[in-house]
């Protein structure tokens, strides 16, 4: 799942205003979840899940119904430009989308009593019912859910819901493109109900039943069905129209909205509480502002007025935090982590050597850079620099089978130290300033230009030869992922922030290190790494699935480090005083738990 | 050859209220000899505003123009250090000087938050970038203007329909827009090449601000070179067969004199502004210092470090005022309707 935050965090290097920290690194953050418990290490994902829980959802301790909640998203996140469930694939609108507007297959419940976010059957009456091998899935339908208008849902607006995911025409960034092209069966021809026709053997309906058919074992099925993308539309739908006014199913439905403005979502009367186990309808109404200037976010939560007590800033500037923290404010801040990962992506084709894009690891100055860049060391990123047990793997903390890697690369641990960079250049046979670095970076803002201020002079110190290219006319992501933009030519350093789309490596490793990914940005390609992905996705039984991933990372990192870890990111989120039931919700990448919150 | 001594007695004598042709080159008896020029020079010393603003401006010039030699002499400098040296990275606020610790001689404008640059010498850099981007635009729009004027005013008929034609475009094209517009595809042409693309990037700026800002100098002269064609010292030039670009410039020009300069004095503070104005939206200059990105950063620092914000504002704020007040002062001082 991508984030616009954290685009912006890799790309201005270090980042803007997401970020991580949690994990330990802090002194500050005690109240704040830790992704470390959140996810215990080791543990299979299948241990947070609870394939019997029923409707309603446990009642939030002091929750009252009634009052208005206001949410700014700070820019750059501009949310949502179109609602079709079957678009939805980013943290921002996903979070409003599953907790709020549209159920699916399953969902995430917080549980109170340990913070944890544990998967439950939604639309459907359990977690579905694989067989032998993960290649089949059947999944049935709960009676009694209706649209907003009170029409029934049916079964078959399910699959016709499903069978969209497969049109990357008409979602292009949508999440079938990761998930039902590769899996079902016959997926990577299947081009959706519209050009492709209704008739679709891998999803098929038989009364109240949904079965699913895979090409190759998909064990996480049941995690995927979180997407809204998993559930209903109506048979009539189109595209693109389908995406400015859909219908709920959730506990809201929508009042109006604005593509990337204005989202404001008042109750559903249709939703009943009986058949869901994970949201709640506390609230009357919610009113969401996108690509909000941050200052002026922050300073609307931080005050004291009566609008502000009711407003939660999914993402607040690091100096409104530190003010917030000097002005004994700290109630109104959460720093919550973020299943993400920046990373700097060393293009393989123009950097081939090992040693090299070692040296860059220890080239590149972490806190330094994080600082210009407007971020808080150990409290916004943060990565074995400021806490050794963090390491500088790909998979972000937390995750199952995830083994912190932090090895010695020639004697030394990695940080900035410009001297064993120059050694690892020595040694790949590069003379101190024969060696080119290049990179763009966020001319759009001043900390962008310090933050590259720094690197370039890390680098050069470090015995690289540095050219910053400058890109402002939008995301970085445009240079990265285009072979054919001109910077994209020049320069040999490229980047990704990734988050988690469901607690499993399997949302992480493919999309870095394999190859042809779109964000594989630096075209990573190695034949054993491929091999080793098809093999632990198609061979290795389930509940070994995490600890493979977890030793993939290892070697890849020791034997090729194809990225640089540039720091796991954490969010701060601003809470009105009159906020109740605020929890950060990590199974969505780092967004406000909308499902508990209430007005005190 | 001189036509025009009665008018130069009439308005020392103020007979009349209406701006004088003159030629100085001819005393009249009786009279010490004085220019409309000197007249307003006069004036402008016996002005204590004017020579306040005028010793602010100077100083101001002092500082863009020897700003290597002053950050020399202060041992400051705009050269990255690394953050962590200066800067606690804990909260991401300095260690030494402002807002948390006392004065400090090494920076006696305090280090920014985050990169721990130096305030005072991206201080100076900026003030230089500043005044020298305000001066070219207003010498570049002052040529065009005043050319344009010139050509309209005189030769009428179709030049002047055209070029009001112009005139009347470009006043009526948003600025910002073009502004904004200009930006990306700048970075998108020439972003592969980063040092043409930063002095491109600042070129780009004066062109902008000089598309967007010749035609109140065009309108202006335009319409005194056309209540001046009609006069008789013209005429009499005409008649003794004088080419129309000596008439031009030996005749009319001189007598624009007064309009040009207080347009020219009350143009630079609004180019200062500008710049400050487009490099806080991020259009600005790129790959040097100026007031107008130092605000961009520092506006988020307000709460924590307000001394931050205040260095940058307080310069352009002075700068400002004082060019305005100037300006103000010269008109006062030219126009013949507020004699004292």
């Amino acid at each position: 799942m991508k984030r616009k935050k954290a685009l912006v965090a890799a790309a201005s290097v270090a980042a803007l205003t997401l970020g991580l920290a949690a994990c330990g690194g802090s002194s500050n953050d005690g109240k704040s979840d830790k992704p470390s418990k959140t996810f215990s290490e080791g543990a299979s994902s299948a241990n947070d899940k609870d394939p019997t829980a029923k409707g309603p959802a446990p009642d939030v301790e002091g929750a009252k119904t009634g009052g208005e909640i206001t949410v700014l998203a700070p820019d750059p996140d501009s949310g949502p430009d179109n609602l079709d469930p079957d678009a939805l694939w980013s943290v921002t609108n996903n979070s409003i989308a599953q907790d709020l507007l549209f159920r699916s297959l399953t969902t995430f419940r917080r549980d109170a009593s340990t913070g944890q976010y544990v998967l439950v059957p939604d639309l459907a009456t359990d977690l579905g019912t694989p067989n032998a091998d993960f290649t089949e899935w059947k999944f049935t339908l709960k009676d009694g859910i209706k649209w907003e208008n009170g029409d029934p849902v049916t079964a078959d607006e399910i699959a016709f819901g499903i069978k969209r995911s497969f049109d990357s025409d008409s979602f292009p960034t949508g999440p079938g493109t990761s998930y039902s092209n590769p899996y079902f069966l016959g997926g990577k021809k299947y081009t959706g109900p519209y050009s492709g026709g209704q008739d679709f053997p891998a999803v098929t309906v038989s009364g109240n039943d949904i079965i699913l058919k895979m090409a190759k074992p998909f064990p996480e099925m049941d995690y995927y069905g979180i997407f809204p993308a998993m559930g209903p539309v109506p048979l009539d739908a189109k595209v693109p129209d389908y995406g400015l006014k859909p219908l709920s199913t959730g506990p809201y439905k929508i009042e109006k909205y604005t593509p990337n403005q204005e989202l404001v979502l008042v109750k559903n009367d249709q939703w009943d509480p009986n058949s869901d186990p994970a949201r709640h309808q506390y609230a009357d109404k919610y009113t969401f502002k996108f690509d909000v200037d941050p200052s002026v976010a922050d300073q609307t939560v931080l005050s004291d007025s009566t609008d502000g007590a009711t407003t939660l800033v999914t993402s607040m500037l690091a100096q409104d935090y530190t003010s917030a923290i000097q002005g004994g404010k700290d109630a109104k801040t959460d720093v919550g982590s973020s299943p993400c990962t920046a990373m700097s992506m060393p293009n393989y084709q123009k950097i081939p050597q090992l040693e090299v894009r070692q040296a860059l690891a220890f080239a590149y100055p972490y806190e330094d850079a994080w600082a210009a860049a407007g971020e808080l060391p150990g409290v916004t990123l943060a990565n074995g620099v400021t806490d050794p047990d963090l390491g500088f793997g790909i998979l972000p903390p937390g995750m199952a089978g995830r083994q912190p890697w932090n090895p010695e690369i020639d004697g030394e641990t990695i940080q900035y130290d410009p001297e064993h960079a120059k050694e690892l250049l020595a040694k790949a046979g590069f003379k101190p300033g024969e060696f080119e670095a290049a990179w763009v970076y966020d001319s759009s803002t001043p900390e962008g230009k310090a933050a590259m201020e720094q690197v370039k002079l890390a680098y050069q110190k470090s015995g690289f030869d540095p050219h910053p290219y400058p890109y402002g006319a939008g995301s970085l992501y445009d240079v990265w992922t285009d072979p054919d933009n001109p910077l994209y030519k020049k320069i040999n350093i490229l980047g990704t922030a990734w988050c988690q789309d469901w607690p499993s490596a399997a949302t992480f490793l493919p999309v870095i290190v394999g190859t042809g990914s779109p964000y594989n940005t630096g075209g990573f390609s190695e034949p054993s790494i491929d091999a080793e992905i098809e093999r632990i996705q198609t061979q290795v039984p389930i509940d070994e699935q995490a600890d493979a991933w977890g030793a993939l990372e290892q070697k890849v990192m020791t034997d090729f480090m194809p990225v640089i870890n540039r720091g796991y990111i954490n969010t701060i989120a601003g809470i009105g005083s009159g906020i109740g039931g605020f929890a950060n919700d990590t199974s969505v990448g780092g967004a406000p738990n909308y499902r508990d919150i209430f007005v005190k | 050859m001189s036509f025009s001594g009665g008018d130069l007695v009439e308005q020392e004598l103020g007979l009349t209220q209406d701006e004088p042709p003159r030629d100085p080159a001819t005393p009249a008896a009786g009279y010490a000899s004085k220019s409309p020029t000197q007249i307003a020079f006069e004036r402008l010393r016996k002005d204590p505003i004017a020579v306040l603003c005028f010793v602010v401006v100077v100083l101001f010039v002092l500082v863009a123009i020897g700003a290597p030699l002053w950050c020399h002499l202060l041992g400051v400098s705009t050269d990255t250090v690394q953050a962590s040296t200066r800067v606690d990275l804990v909260t991401g606020l300095p260690k030494i000087g402002p807002p948390d610790h006392g004065f400090d001689a090494s920076h006696p404008f305090g280090v920014a938050p985050g990169s721990g640059n130096d305030n005072l010498a991206f201080w100076i850099y900026g003030c230089r970038t500043s005044l020298f981007l305000a001066f070219m635009a207003t010498v570049a729009t002052t040529i065009i203007g005043v050319g344009l004027g010139l050509l309209a005013g005189f030769a009428g008929g179709m030049v002047d329909a055209v070029i009001a034609f112009f005139t009347d475009l470009f006043l009526t094209f948003p600025f910002l827009v073009a502004a904004l517009a200009m930006s990306p595809i700048l970075q998108d042409r020439f972003g592969t090449n980063t040092s043409l693309y930063n002095k491109l990037s600042f070129w780009t700026l004066v062109v902008i601000l000089v598309i967007f800002g010749w035609m109140g100098m065009t309108r202006l002269i335009r319409g005194e070179v056309l209540s001046l064609r009609e006069r008789e010292f013209v005429k009499a030039a005409r008649v003794m067969g004088v080419p129309t670009h000596k008439i031009l410039l030996r005749e009319i020009l001189p007598n624009l004199i007064a309009p040009i300069v207080v347009s020219i004095s009350l143009g630079l503070p609004a180019f200062v502004a500008a710049e400050a104005g487009l490099s806080y939206l991020g259009i600005g200059v790129q790959g040097q210092p100026s007031w107008g990105q130092t605000i961009n950063s520092a506006t988020k620092y307000w709460q924590t470090y307000p001394l931050f914000l205040w260095e940058p504002v307080i310069g352009i704020t002075v700068l400002v005022v004082a060019l305005n007040l100037l300006g103000d002062a010269i008109r006062d001082a030219f126009d013949p309707k507020t004699r004292r």
